[in-house]
């Protein structure tokens, strides 16, 4: 008491303690940045960075602005409705010249050609028998070459998808399409896939984290309570198959699974079923297979949660008289729930990112999101379209954990 | 301290005897290929002879016909093959887009020995052709019951019961016009007809119920030999394993009509190694390398006059009396075709299945 009085008499001490006050926490504030900068470097560089520079794809339109150069400029003097001025036809019919021979030619026709189907070949078959100079008239060369050059539909397209920066990547991942008049639409019912894809993708990853949840739970708390050696054998059941490579394990489901499988000939021999279940090839196998594999993913958080529970409050609870279901409601359940959220959290995002699993055991209408991001990075190179795809697969994530977050409350969706 | 530096010391030193060895062997080439049982037998047919003549180490690397791995190594400039082996779509591709190097085959190889398959690309040489047919089990289904056509592989009435078809909607769309009736070499033109896709899709609408859709080689065999399907479609190299091992008799209908699917051997574009690479090539193509590997495989060879050098059993096995019934996935008509559909082709296919 006497010691504040003083400081605060003088009024001289502690603003020379608040410097060093200050000076202390500045110093302790660099130090930490000093060590924490590596790792920021580390994530920055080799995380931030590339998804960064990936999801730019699904806008980036570099190729047509950068091949057709002249026909950029010039398209703006074209209106829908009448045919395209000369100038247009001689301005393309320049820059496709210039591609003559060229690889970059195949690049602008593959980017073409995922608006418009046959524009790829139409692109490639007027650059191998153009001449080496513009005649009078490019439009009747062209057309000469090719009468889908008459065709508005090209134009259009080379018109709307002229910009830097394009949305057509973002609404193809979406099942919509903008038309010639710039209005968007659906597309054809026959190329429609992408929506309900997402919706699979929910779908099976919703019911796999519930069902995961269902069965961890309880034996990640039988994990907690029991004897340190039983504790052991039950971890490493656990475990082992966590360890297993996916694939391996993926295949051994369909070993088990098929008709003459191992789990029908049992069940068969036992009188329980007489004609065999299909239990692969269809939802039913993905939800076995994927079950299996992310079990591990929900046990493993939830036990070390269960762990640090005290049976000290539990027994509290019931020597206060509270039946085992109270108990377990009131006290073991909210004790939990960050263990619960943790292993949610888990299985929830791994599995929306499966598509081996769902492509080895699953039937034709049990393919999820992944596949085509697979596909169109690997196989097809169209990165624009997988980097849409993907970047609306994180949207979709991000909402739900906001959404759970402001539910349950973001400090319980803590992972620890 | 002491044993993590000693321990780090080791590592490095183990880094460099690696990195220095790879470095020694200056005459070695990288090819990369598909793996499994045909990579293996590559190794035995071609690789190894090959080496045992020039002294060339071939290491072998494997991938799933990726292209975007292609096309990383080349824009990057840090090429890690030398050959590729690459299906006809991923050859045109690769040629036109510059990932993969031109090449006058003529040159080097004789190539009239190769237009069975449909002869040479401007970077790829064909060594390789994977036939698809009609397959069933020729102990369950005989004399009237044998299935003859694709025709009869629709007909659900005298053959009830699932059908197996790949997950896959090129090779599925073409025996879908064969059942209609369209001749096998008349395909690629059909289907890049007005309305080709839509008369093939509609020819699919009659039989999906009935269809189990597989997804890998191995499961195509599982399918016919554990009798979940009444027959299926599957490829040759397939048939002759699950025979041979486990004794069993499933058979192909050449006469149905089949498609092929032509692989090709190409240079990437860039590699200081060309001399070497083509060198490889050459080999490979020759009667004698392709025989051997066809022996192992059970594949047809793509140099015609292997088929001379064929064991009688081996031979019986081959097309060779119905070679006019093979579609050929390749040619310019067919490769523009699915370049410029290919993938719109394969959403309506994933939209039809999951329906």
């Amino acid at each position: 008491m006497s010691a504040t009085t003083t400081l605060a008499d003088t009024g001289q001490v502690p603003r020379r303690l608040r410097t060093l006050v200050r000076r202390a926490e500045r110093q302790h504030l660099t130090k930490m940045l000093a060590l924490m900068a590596p790792s920021v470097v580390f994530v920055a560089l080799l995380f931030v960075v590339p998804i960064a520079l990936f999801l730019f794809r699904s806008v980036d339109n570099v190729e047509i602005p950068k091949y057709l150069p002249s026909t950029v400029a010039e398209i703006g003097q074209w209106h829908e409705g009448e045919m395209p001025p000369e100038g247009v036809y001689r301005a393309l019919t320049e820059d496709l010249i210039a591609l003559k021979g060229e690889p970059e030619a195949a690049v602008l026709g593959r980017r073409l050609n995922y608006s418009v189907p046959g524009f790829r070949g139409l692109v490639t078959r007027t650059v191998r028998q153009l001449p080496d100079t513009v005649p009078a008239s490019a439009r009747d060369l062209l057309a000469g070459i090719d009468e889908r050059w008459l065709d508005p539909v090209y134009w259009a397209t080379l018109k709307q998808q002229s910009g830097r920066i394009t949305d057509f990547y973002l609404l193809s991942a979406m099942d919509l399409q903008r038309g010639t008049d710039g209005a968007i639409t659906q597309v054809d019912e026959t190329q429609a896939v992408f929506l309900s894809l997402y919706g699979r993708t929910l779908y099976t990853s919703v019911g796999v984290t519930v069902i995961c949840l269902l069965i961890g739970y309880p034996v990640a708390a039988v994990m907690a309570s029991a004897g340190p050696a039983a504790a052991n054998w039950l971890l490493m059941l656990v475990l082992v198959p966590f360890w297993t490579s996916l694939l391996v394990r993926t295949t051994a489901w369909v070993v088990l699974l098929q008709t003459e499988g191992l789990v029908n000939k049992i069940l068969i021999y036992l009188g329980i079923i007489n004609e065999p279940l299909s239990l692969m090839f269809n939802t039913a196998g993905v939800f076995i297979a994927m079950v299996h594999v992310l079990l591990p993913y929900m046990i493993l958080p939830l036990y070390s949660v269960m762990k640090g529970v005290s049976p000290v409050h539990l027994r509290a609870a019931s020597s206060l008289g509270a039946p085992p279901v109270t108990v377990f409601r009131t006290v073991y359940l909210p004790l939990t729930i960050p263990g619960i959220a943790a292993g949610c959290t888990l299985v929830f995002v791994l599995s929306v990112g499966f598509y081996v699993t769902p492509a080895l055991v699953g039937g034709p209408s049990d393919q999820m999101i992944g596949y085509f991001i697979a596909y169109f990075t690997n196989s097809a190179v169209n990165w624009g379209l997988a980097s849409a795809l993907g970047a609306f697969l994180i949207l979709v994530i991000a909402a739900i954990y906001l959404v759970l977050g402001k539910v349950v409350g973001f400090d319980k969706l803590r992972v620890r | 301290m002491n044993k993590i530096g000693k321990g780090l010391a080791a590592t490095v030193a183990l880094i460099l005897a690696i990195a220095v060895s790879r470095h020694a062997s200056a005459e070695s080439i990288t090819v990369v290929n598909q793996g499994g049982s045909p990579g293996d037998a590559q190794k035995i047919a071609v690789f190894d002879p090959f080496t045992e003549e020039t002294g060339i180490e071939i290491l072998v690397d494997t991938y799933n016909q990726e292209l975007a791995k292609i096309r990383a190594q080349v824009e990057t400039g840090n090429l890690i093959w030398d050959v590729a082996s690459v299906h006809s779509l991923n050859d045109a591709i690769g040629c036109d887009e510059g990932l993969l190097e031109p090449i006058d085959w003529a040159e080097h190889i004789d190539e009239s020995k190769f237009e069975a398959v449909g002869g040479f690309t401007d970077c790829g040489a064909p060594y390789l052709v994977s036939p698809g047919a009609l397959v069933y089990d020729a102990d369950r289904w005989q004399g009237e019951m044998a299935p003859r056509s694709w025709a009869d592989f629709w007909n659900v009435e005298k053959w009830p019961g699932k059908r197996a078809l790949p997950f896959q909607p090129d090779q599925v769309l073409e025996i879908a016009l064969m059942s209609d009736g369209v001749a096998p070499r008349d395909v690629p033109k059909v289907l890049a007809a007005p309305g080709g896709v839509d008369r093939a899709f509609a020819q699919l609408e009659k039989i999906k119920p009935y269809v189990l859709w597989w997804k890998s080689g191995d499961e195509s065999m599982q399918l016919l030999l554990t009798n979940e399907v009444v027959m299926g479609y599957g490829w040759q190299g397939r048939v002759n394993v699950a025979n041979r091992s486990s004794g069993r008799n499933l058979k192909i209908v050449w006469e149905a009509g089949y498609t092929s699917a032509v692989i090709y051997l190409a240079v990437m574009a860039g590699s200081p190694k060309l001399e070497q690479a083509i060198e490889l090539v050459k080999y490979s193509l020759e009667a004698e390398s392709q025989a051997r590997y066809a022996e192992i495989m059970g594949y047809p060879p793509a140099n015609v006059d292997s088929y001379a050098m064929l064991s009688d059993e081996n031979r019986a096995n081959q097309p060779t009396e119905y070679l006019d019934r093979g579609m050929m996935q390749t040619g310019s008509l067919y490769i523009g075709f699915w370049r410029d559909n290919g993938d719109s082709i394969r959403q309506r296919f994933s939209t039809f299945t999951a329906r």
